[in-house]
């Protein structure tokens, strides 16, 4: 690090805190992008592909054995919670759903064996002390865009029940989410939902309601209402004129 | 001369003679006095043309060769234009004769007589002297100057003339001005001079002369005033947008009193009579445009515009043309020729193509027929298929596929009761008589599942036939229908009257309860028929609370039907008629909830016929934007009901959600169809 000039230094700081990784990886990265933040990024992800093909397989069996369910071949519920406690992670953590996410878990509180190999070789994990190494890093995933769309169009998928999702279940997680995410309105949309429409939410209001607090501000200056946007995300904009939260292009 | 080259001074010569002897006539008219200046001035120049005549024939030679060849006026041309300098525009001259003219004009106008053909001449001489002259010393100051006496005169008119009046003296003046040009003025002198009238007396006041309190626009169309009527337009027509006006002011008045009456409470009390009004309105209006407004299009597009704007403003205006043409083929049309009532089906056709929400009306025309075929009270058969035939041909052939399917079962049972009574004719002996229309599910509107216990004298036979009909159709299912029903009662009352009533099949099992029982309770009575509590308290109240028909009595004698009031058989009835109609199957304006539940089931059956045209859409377009896809949807579907995008970009996401189409990727307002 001594030999390094300070603009690089501080380049190497600023990918180890939004990555987590280590300054080895993180001098790697940078130096292959000629120290573009940016292009260091892309080589550092490009990366973690190859990494699936150091985990030690005998590890895995012998994690997978430890969470999975004694009559079934799937980790269950009790699994689950199980190593949420190993890694020092509570269960409704939002990195779960991450978790779940590089797993392609096809639906929530049970992992098939495959789903947990897929997503454990992923990330290039084969021991719990490796997975909490992890967990940074996959919280950091949460802050890229792209990435975060990808997380929350997979969630509803996996929270679902046959094809909408439980009125409960999406507040819960739209909260979780809009944690990270920082989406002013996140309150009013799920009072509003208890209180006008009590019903499970199809995948096309789920998906539009991201590009909603992604692209129109919180005091609906840019709304457009021929913006061809669901009909409950319109009621919802009516909601807020009506009850005076939004008045006068201002947000209380 | 001209051949021995002296031709120019032939010329001049000319030239200088003519000059000088016209100055001497310019004295001599000059000197003239008052009303002879003209005369005058006529005369003289009448000899000057006859002089100019002569020696044009003599100089002929001159005017040939010498005048082409040295580009000089022609002779004739020449007389005149010396006339013009000399003689019209000589200082003295020119303004008196102007003055004079005008001032002729002036005197006419107010009526005085003048001599018209020495004014023709005058002018005819200016005209000949050149356009520009007739234009620059007369015509110019003659438009000035009857601008100005028409811009007076029209004031003192307005102020004390009321509207037909003022339109009767412009119109008078108009004429008079066409007269006036045809006597003594250039013809191309009169559409100017109509343009200067049309403005003063028209154009400046249009505004004022319609809205005129007491006389105006409106107080003509409401008085029928047709000739008044007909003067403004012809004279409205010659000025810009002085039709656009009347058309305005006429279409608010329309729309203002079409409102009006389709906002009324108490005109929407009676449906047939409120229908009515409409199509005296109608006739009213049409009237006016053919007599008055020469059969105007935009009048007649303008008319359509306004009606088709406030009918619709009453969402029960389907229901209600309906009624109407209920109570017509009810009993309305009863001795009316088959003109006439060709001519009444035309105009409720009319009406009818204003409606917005056409399949509302289809939905209470099917109720409403259903009634009049099965209570058999149609006025009639051939004025009913004739409306279906005009509704097919104006909504296509699903429109009114079902209605004909009604018409079939009717006749198809007629069929199958001779059918019935032939095979079972002996067996049926002093039992009750059956009359059974079977009706088909789809054709029929639909009809809640009714529970009812038939009496066991109706129940045998109804077995029989039930047996009949499904040993000759098999696979079939039939459920009796008592809410629809009637029945033909005899009756013997306490004295040993005897009546014929004619009751709805719910009265006649509570009123055969009677014949084992003097006294029943709601509740037993309840009990027994098992008829839903809505109808069964409705029959009752017509059985026993309604004056002249109640043969049954109620103990306590309230208005109201509770459940723990009693009935008695009434003894003590009377009436005049030896039939009594006590049925209640009549169509009737729906109350308001039967109207809300009608308006959901109707939303109901709008959500496929939308789902169903979006698919249409995109399965022929692909890919389409949002708003183009609510614009279309509603094209297709206008001529049923006008579909709210609401509701449309709901049934877009159920699609999304049942995978008939996805939104782009790329752009969230586009969507794809999906194979």
């Amino acid at each position: 690090m001594h030999k390094l000039g300070r603009g690089h230094r501080d380049k190497v700081q600023q990918f180890m805190t939004i990555t987590g990784a280590s300054e080895k990886l993180a001098l790697q990265a940078l130096k292959a992008s000629d120290w573009h933040l940016e292009g260091a990024f892309d080589f550092f992800y490009g990366q973690q592909s190859h990494i699936k093909s150091y985990t030690n397989t005998t590890h895995l069996e012998e994690l997978y054995k430890r969470y999975k369910d004694p009559y079934t071949d799937m980790i269950l519920a009790d699994g689950i919670t199980l190593l949420c406690n190993d890694l020092q992670v509570d269960p409704q953590d939002i990195v779960m759903l991450v978790v779940s996410w590089h797993m392609k878990a096809s639906t929530m509180c049970e992992y098939s064996k495959e789903e947990f190999f897929t997503g454990l070789q992923a990330l290039g994990i084969d021991s719990l002390e490796k997975f909490r190494e992890r967990i940074p890093f996959m919280r950091s995933e949460l802050k890229d865009e792209q990435k975060f769309r990808e997380i929350y169009n997979f969630a509803f998928g996996w929270a679902k029940e046959k094809k909408s999702l439980a009125l409960d279940t999406a507040i819960g997680m739209w909260q979780l989410l809009f944690a990270e995410k920082q989406w002013p309105l996140v309150d009013h949309w799920c009072q509003f939902l208890q209180a006008r429409h009590n019903k499970a939410i199809s995948r096309d209001t789920w998906s539009q309601l991201l590009e909603f607090a992604r692209t129109v501000d919180p005091a609906l200056l840019n709304y457009d209402a021929e913006g061809a946007w669901p009909y409950l995300i319109d009621e919802f904009v009516e909601y807020l004129n009506e009850n005076g939260i939004i008045q006068n292009g201002q947000f209380k | 001369m001209v051949l021995h080259k002296f031709g120019e001074k032939l010329y001049s010569g000319l030239v200088t003679t003519m000059t000088s002897h016209l100055k001497e006539i310019s004295n001599s008219i000059e000197a003239a006095q008052g009303g002879l200046f003209l005369d005058e001035l006529n005369r003289k120049w009448a000899e000057h043309n006859k002089a100019l005549q002569m020696i044009r024939d003599i100089l002929m030679y001159m005017d040939r060769t010498f005048i082409p060849n040295t580009h000089k006026t022609p002779v004739h041309e020449l007389g005149l234009n010396l006339w013009r300098d000399v003689i019209i525009h000589s200082h003295a001259i020119q303004s008196r004769l102007q003055a004079i003219l005008l001032e002729n004009v002036r005197r006419e106008r107010s009526g005085e007589v003048i001599d018209r053909g020495l004014m023709r001449s005058i002018t005819k001489m200016l005209m000949d002297l050149g356009p520009s002259v007739y234009q620059d010393d007369f015509e110019k100051h003659f438009l000035e100057v009857s601008a100005d006496f028409y811009r007076l005169e029209s004031q003192e008119f307005i102020e004390s003339c009321d509207c037909g009046e003022y339109l009767k003296k412009a119109e008078r003046r108009l004429n008079e001005e066409i007269e006036r040009v045809s006597h003594y003025l250039d013809t191309r002198s009169e559409v100017k001079i109509t343009n200067v009238v049309e403005t003063e007396m028209i154009e400046s006041h249009m505004h004022r002369l319609v809205q005129m309190e007491n006389s105006g626009l409106i107080n003509m169309i409401v008085d029928e005033k047709y000739e008044d009527l007909g003067r403004m337009y012809c004279l409205f027509r010659r000025v810009s947008n002085g039709l656009v006006l009347i058309r305005d002011v006429m279409t608010s008045y329309i729309r203002d009193t079409g409102k009006q009456l389709l906002t009324d409470p108490e005109r929407l009390k009676d449906p047939v009579d409120f229908v009515q009004h409409l199509l005296d309105l109608k006739d009213k209006y049409d009237k006016i445009i053919t007599s008055a407004f020469r059969n105007d299009k935009t009048f007649q597009n303008a008319l359509n515009s306004s009606f088709e704007y406030f009918i619709n403003l009453n969402s029960r205006s389907p229901e209600f043309i309906s009624l109407f043409v209920d109570d017509k083929l009810r009993k309305g049309l009863r001795g009316v020729t088959e003109e006439d009532v060709e001519l009444l089906l035309d105009k409720v056709m009319m009406l009818f193509r204003y409606l917005q929400e056409k399949d509302v009306f289809e939905k209470y025309y099917k109720q409403h027929l259903a009634k009049r075929l099965l209570s058999g009270k149609s006025v009639s058969d051939d004025a009913e298929r004739s409306l279906i035939v005009k509704l097919k041909t104006e909504c296509g052939y699903q429109f009114t596929s079902k209605l004909e399917g009604m018409f079939t079962d009717m006749k198809t049972s007629q069929d199958t009761m001779q059918g019935f009574h032939a095979s079972h004719g002996s067996d049926i002996g002093d039992g009750p008589m059956l009359s059974v229309q079977v009706l088909t599910t789809g054709s029929w509107p639909t009809q809640p599942i009714t529970t009812c216990k038939l009496p066991a004298e109706i129940l045998g036979i109804c077995e029989k036939f039930r047996n009949y009909y499904l040993g000759t159709h098999t696979g079939r299912r039939l459920s009796w229908q008592t809410n629809m029903g009637t029945a033909d009662l005899k009756a013997t009352f306490g004295k040993g009257q005897k009546h014929e009533l004619n009751v709805s099949t719910y009265q006649m099992c509570v009123l055969m309860l009677f014949n084992d029982a003097d006294r029943l309770s709601y509740k037993e009575i309840e009990q027994v028929t098992e008829i839903p509590t809505f109808d069964l308290k409705r029959c009752l109240q017509s059985l026993a609370c309604v004056k002249g028909k109640n043969v049954l009595r109620k103990e306590p004698m309230s208005k109201d039907i509770v459940d723990t009031d009693t009935f008695l058989f009434n003894d003590k009835y009377t009436s005049k008629f030896f039939k009594v109609k006590i049925g209640t199957v009549a169509a009737q304006r729906e109350s308001e909830p039967e109207n809300q539940e009608t308006r959901q089931r109707v939303e109901e059956d709008r959500k496929p016929q939308i789902e169903a045209a979006i698919v249409r859409i995109m399965k022929a377009r692909r890919v389409l934007d949002h708003n183009n896809i609510v614009a279309e949807v509603t094209k297709q579907l206008q001529s049923r009901f006008l579909p709210n995008p609401v509701v449309i970009k709901k049934r877009i996401e159920s699609l999304i959600e049942r995978e008939f189409l996805e939104r782009d990727k790329g752009d969230r307002k586009l969507y794809r169809y999906l194979a």
